[in-house]
């Protein structure tokens, strides 16, 4: 390694050794392990702190990353970041009660959840840019979480070191206005009118006793999404209301509209046009439900590019309901299966892609077999294949539009279909108006 | 998020102009052909018309070589032993038909700095007319879409992958457009608009009489080569270069790359004109490549 490249790793093991070593001698330190030895760059630095009587673990051994890179193992990292929200917690630990910080961080391309083990040591301030070095993430319900640890330092910076696109911003000029399609994880005090779609009560046991939550489906023109009301707002399906101090959190990538008992709610004289029209599903692109994470009953569009293994003739066990593969299911042992006729679809619009899952009834639909007469051809076949091969015979390179709910985990998008349908949309209109308007511009 | 690739949509013309490949490096790490308009592509979705299938592998291992035709060009298709669910659809089909491929992107480099890009099919399926006019009114749509990504990179000084999110365009077109800057420098945004405008009309009867008419020249050459063509003397290096192929061809598993490239020389062409030629001969399907590295008289 070059001098120069050396530059920069020789004046952070200097500040690490603060700053009370000649810079020489710990270049010729760092030099020897490199170049001589032959260690890496990592373990040489780690070395030259030692020796020289600091702390190796002080030295930055993370490396800058995005939080959308963010992937739940990484055991150093460090990020730049805005802090949006911060909340304090108490904790036992050893006996002894301490403060711990709470909250949600983001940079440009996206948030994260935080916590701070040590509210003394990490004081940080909401809508405060901060250089974290040396964090830590773990995985917690399939979304990657931040952990600030001793190990952790925290450098606070210029509030304009960092932009969030404005959606994201902690909200300093008060509430959010949004729309149902806007809605995404982190967002809090949002203001929303909606309608309510469908509202059911129910008793939760917490640690401080029973609790009722009301939830439900609202909609507004962009789309529907579930929510949960924490306090008996009395609200009614068919109420249109504007609720102020509204936040979102998401279940399996779908953002859901949480508001409790400080949060304003009205009746409102807005008009949702008909019933009917609000209830229909919205059209999504895939990309966008990507970026999103999920969404409640929406409508997809592309081109039917693989059919998963697992596709066709399967069968259940009877008590749970999961595959059972070679007369064995995972948690009961051999069993009688239950025959059953399901699709896993991918569908790809070109910009993204999703794994649709259609049940029983849509594939009979769309395949025109039912249930018994794959039966019949697999046991004539003697091969449960065949059915498969029908319903990849029939779907692969087909357009397609299905509805459904659209949830997301490491394995992706996955839509639990609802209705589905293979058809082509018509070419040529679309190809005259496409032609008219390139020709427009030439 | 493990997110899948995704398969796009894209014409022969922009494809096979492609000479940029990404290689994955570790693991499991994907490879990427970049387009000049900056797709960057690891999967693909096709449908067009098979016009020809060989088998030219064997027994335990076949190898199917098809050509499937789009309204500007060719895609060059390969199925083998290890693409077992495509090559038994292959098998069975008869052409001409409409074919629907997901495929991954292959590239062939015979030396530095030359690349032919190909297709390896995942899934192949018989389609028809109107699924094939669909699949070419989305391409036209995602062609656009690339064309007004590269023309806002052209306006920038220097492209970068924010600026142009910035203005709209989509993280993963924006890093394939500032690579397809990069190497491809100048892309000649007319051409492709002038595809795309074909490829509408094809879709359109009104216009269908005016395209047949234009079709055969079209489809033989690309529109620079068109400039400087001299038709006769090409016509001749062609049956020159077959000659020479059947006589180099001495097992019957084509002739070497290599002693064409010795031979031709005698004729009085370069290695990048004997290029010319048998790409030429390979669009006419004169020629074919049995296996890398070697060429055989159909």
């Amino acid at each position: 390694m070059e001098k120069q490249e050396l530059a920069p790793h020789v004046s952070e093991i200097a500040r690490v050794l603060g700053n009370k070593i000649d810079e020489k001698d710990i270049e010729k330190e760092l030099d020897t392990y490199l170049n001589l030895y032959r260690v890496s760059l990592e373990t040489a630095k780690r070395s030259v702190v030692r020796k020289l009587g600091g702390d190796p673990n002080a030295l930055t051994m993370g490396v800058r990353k995005l939080i959308a890179e963010l992937s739940g193992t990484e055991m150093s990292v460090d990020l730049l970041v805005k802090v949006l929200t911060v909340n304090h917690k108490d904790i036992e630990q050893n006996g002894e009660t301490k403060q711990i910080l709470y909250g949600l961080m983001a940079d440009e391309g996206g948030s994260i959840a935080y916590t701070a083990w040590d509210a003394e040591r990490f004081q940080l301030e909401r809508g405060k840019v901060y250089l974290i070095r040396n964090a830590y993430t773990k995985e917690w319900n399939s979304q990657p979480q931040l952990n600030l640890s001793t190990r952790a330092t925290i450098e606070p910076q210029p509030d304009d070191s960092m932009k969030l696109p404005e959606r994201m911003d902690v909200p300093s000029y008060g509430p959010t206005n949004a729309t149902v399609v806007e809605l995404k994880e982190g967002m809090n005090n949002v203001t929303i009118t909606a309608k309510v779609i469908s509202v059911e009560g129910r008793k939760l046991e917490t640690p401080n006793g029973p609790k009722q939550v009301f939830s439900g489906i609202m909609a507004d023109a962009t789309g529907k999404v579930q929510f949960s009301a924490w306090h008996d707002f009395g609200l009614k399906s068919g109420d249109a209301i504007v609720i102020r101090g509204a936040y979102v959190r998401t279940w399996r990538g779908i953002p859901q509209l949480n508001f409790g008992e400080r949060a304003g709610v009205e009746r409102t004289k807005t008009s949702f046009g008909s019933d009917q029209e609000l209830s229909k599903p919205k059209l999504r692109s895939i990309g966008e439900l990507e970026s999103i994470g999920g969404a409640v009953d929406v409508l997809v569009r592309g081109v039917v590019v693989d059919i998963k293994k697992g596709s066709g003739l399967i069968f259940r066990c009877p008590q749970c309901k999961r595959l059972v593969q070679k007369g064995l299911c995972r948690i009961h042992g051999k069993v009688d299966g239950q025959p059953d006729l399901r699709i896993k679809a991918v569908v790809d619009d070109g910009m993204a892609a999703l794994t649709a899952v259609l049940n029983k009834d849509i594939t009979e639909m769309l395949v025109g077999i039912t249930l018994a007469e794959s039966l019949r051809e697999a046991k004539e076949a003697m091969n449960p294949e065949v059915v498969e091969e029908k319903i990849k015979d029939r779907m692969l390179g087909k357009p397609i539009e299905v509805r459904g709910n659209v949830t997301s985990d490491e394995y992706g998008l996955m839509m639990i279909v609802t209705e589905a349908e293979l058809k082509v949309p018509e070419v040529r209109s679309e190809a005259a108006s496409l032609l008219s308007e390139l020709e427009g511009t030439q | 998020m493990i997110s899948r690739e995704v398969a796009w949509r894209v014409f022969a013309g922009e494809y096979n102009s492609s000479n940029l490949e990404i290689k994955g490096e570790g693991e499991r790490a994907p490879s990427y052909i970049v387009t000049p308009l900056g797709a960057m592509i690891n999967r693909v979705f096709l449908v067009g018309v098979l016009t020809d299938l060989d088998n030219i592998g064997a027994g335990e291992e076949p190898l199917w070589r098809a050509r499937l035709s789009d309204p500007t060009g060719t895609f060059y298709v390969s199925s083998g032993q290890y693409q077992p669910e495509a090559t038994a659809t292959l098998s069975k089909i008869e052409p001409p038909a409409f074919i629907a491929v997901v495929g991954k992107t292959r590239t062939y480099s015979p030396e530095e700095g030359t690349v032919y890009v190909s297709i390896r099919p995942e899934k192949v399926t018989i389609v028809d007319a109107g699924i094939r006019d669909y699949w070419v009114l989305e391409t036209c749509r995602s062609t656009l879409k690339r064309i007004a990504a590269m023309a806002d990179a052209k306006d920038m000084a220097v492209p970068t992958v924010d600026e142009l999110v910035k203005l709209g365009h989509t993280r993963v077109l924006a890093e394939g457009v500032v690579k397809a800057c990069e190497h491809y420098k100048d892309v000649d945004l007319g051409r492709y608009r002038a595809m795309v405008v074909d490829a509408l009309r094809y879709l359109l009867p009104e216009y269908r009489r005016d395209q047949e008419a234009e079709m055969p020249r079209e489809m033989a050459t690309n529109p620079e080569e068109l400039e400087e063509e001299e038709e006769a003397k090409e016509v001749d290096r062609e049956e020159q270069v077959l000659a020479l192929i059947a006589v180099l061809d001495k097992n019957g598993k084509g002739a070497p790359w290599d002693q064409i490239v010795d031979e031709v020389k005698r004729l009085g062409l370069d290695k990048t004109a004997l290029e010319e030629v048998t790409n030429s001969l390979l669009d006419k399907g004169m020629i074919y490549e049995p296996v890398l590295g070697r060429m055989k008289r159909i």
